[in-house]
């Protein structure tokens, strides 16, 4: 059984993590290295979510697999199916 | 004997017996709402990064959003997920009494969360942005935020009914020992779309 400390303790990491990425987000530093911050944040974020809210570090190894690489998998082939067009259709635009 | 062989067989085929995932049927069922939903924000958040992609400009997002209250909506969703977690634990302690004050709590979160989705939507809606178009250049922009927030929003409305609905027949003394746990697994969900909102159309 968890305490109702860990909880606590997960919403100040997350609040943490929140500060931090909006001080990221307005930090003159280069733009791609803001956005892999904020995405390395973001992941983080939904990491403690899952685990630690949701139980998911709970449940048997079957479960975790098929609820997160279900989720990665398909979302990673979403837009890496779709962002390379995105990119040619932009530097059509520019010709 | 027959029994025991076919079951031994099944463990061997799924390394987890007659339930591979250990967990009820209701679980599994609320699991596997949230994967497909997951998709579907998947699908819009990945429609949004094409578009701006695609568009040669997209509108500055310091000029539109006010971040501070931006800001202050993630902490009220992310506190109304701790105050749901802790509903949880209260409620496989046994604990009523904390339980509901928990889940209240959590209402309380959700409908400070839609208010502030309102009056934000209302502000950029008196500054002309609509789902065809907004006075920023780019229609794009106010397409995907309408319909991006707004299925977030719609989600969080139906969270609040859902929690409310819980919290009724927990406080009659009705309400099945999984259901704070399911409820909950919802709740979550919400917090986690709203990280990915927050930080692709907010942040980045």
């Amino acid at each position: 059984m968890v305490g109702y400390k860990s909880y606590w303790y997960t919403w100040g990491a997350l609040l943490i993590l929140t500060l931090g990425m909006i001080e990221v987000g307005s930090a003159a530093i280069p733009g791609g290295v803001i956005a892999f911050l904020l995405i390395l944040a973001m992941l983080t974020k939904a990491t403690l979510i899952g685990s630690n809210f949701m139980h998911l570090r709970f449940e048997k190894l079957a479960l975790i697999l098929t609820v997160v690489i279900g989720i990665l998998f398909t979302a990673l082939a979403l837009f890496l199916g779709i962002a390379p067009d995105g990119i040619r259709i932009l530097s059509l635009g520019r010709h | 004997m027959k029994e025991a062989s076919h079951g031994i067989g099944m463990e061997a085929t799924w390394g987890g017996g007659g339930s591979p995932f250990a967990v009820s049927w209701r679980k599994l069922m609320m699991w596997f709402f949230i994967v497909g939903d997951a998709l579907l924000f998947a699908g819009f958040l990945a429609a949004y990064g094409f578009a701006r992609l695609a568009s040669p400009q997209w509108p500055l997002r310091t000029e539109i959003f006010h971040l501070t209250f931006i800001a202050a909506m993630t902490f009220v969703l992310i506190s109304s997920s701790a105050t749901m977690a802790t509903a949880v634990a209260a409620a496989q302690r046994g604990n009523r009494k904390d339980l509901l004050t928990f889940l209240l709590l959590t209402i309380l979160g959700g409908l400070i969360f839609l208010g502030m989705q309102a009056y934000e939507w209302t502000s950029l809606i008196r500054q002309g942005a609509r789902l065809s178009g907004n006075p920023w250049g780019v229609p794009d922009f106010s397409a995907y935020f309408f319909v991006i927030t707004g299925f977030h929003g719609s989600h969080v409305l139906s969270g609040v009914i859902i929690l409310s609905i819980l919290a009724l027949r927990t406080a009659r003394g009705r309400s099945r020992a999984e259901s704070p746990e399911l409820a909950g697994l919802y709740w979550h969900f919400i917090d986690l779309v709203w990280v990915f909102i927050f930080t692709l159309f907010y942040l980045i």
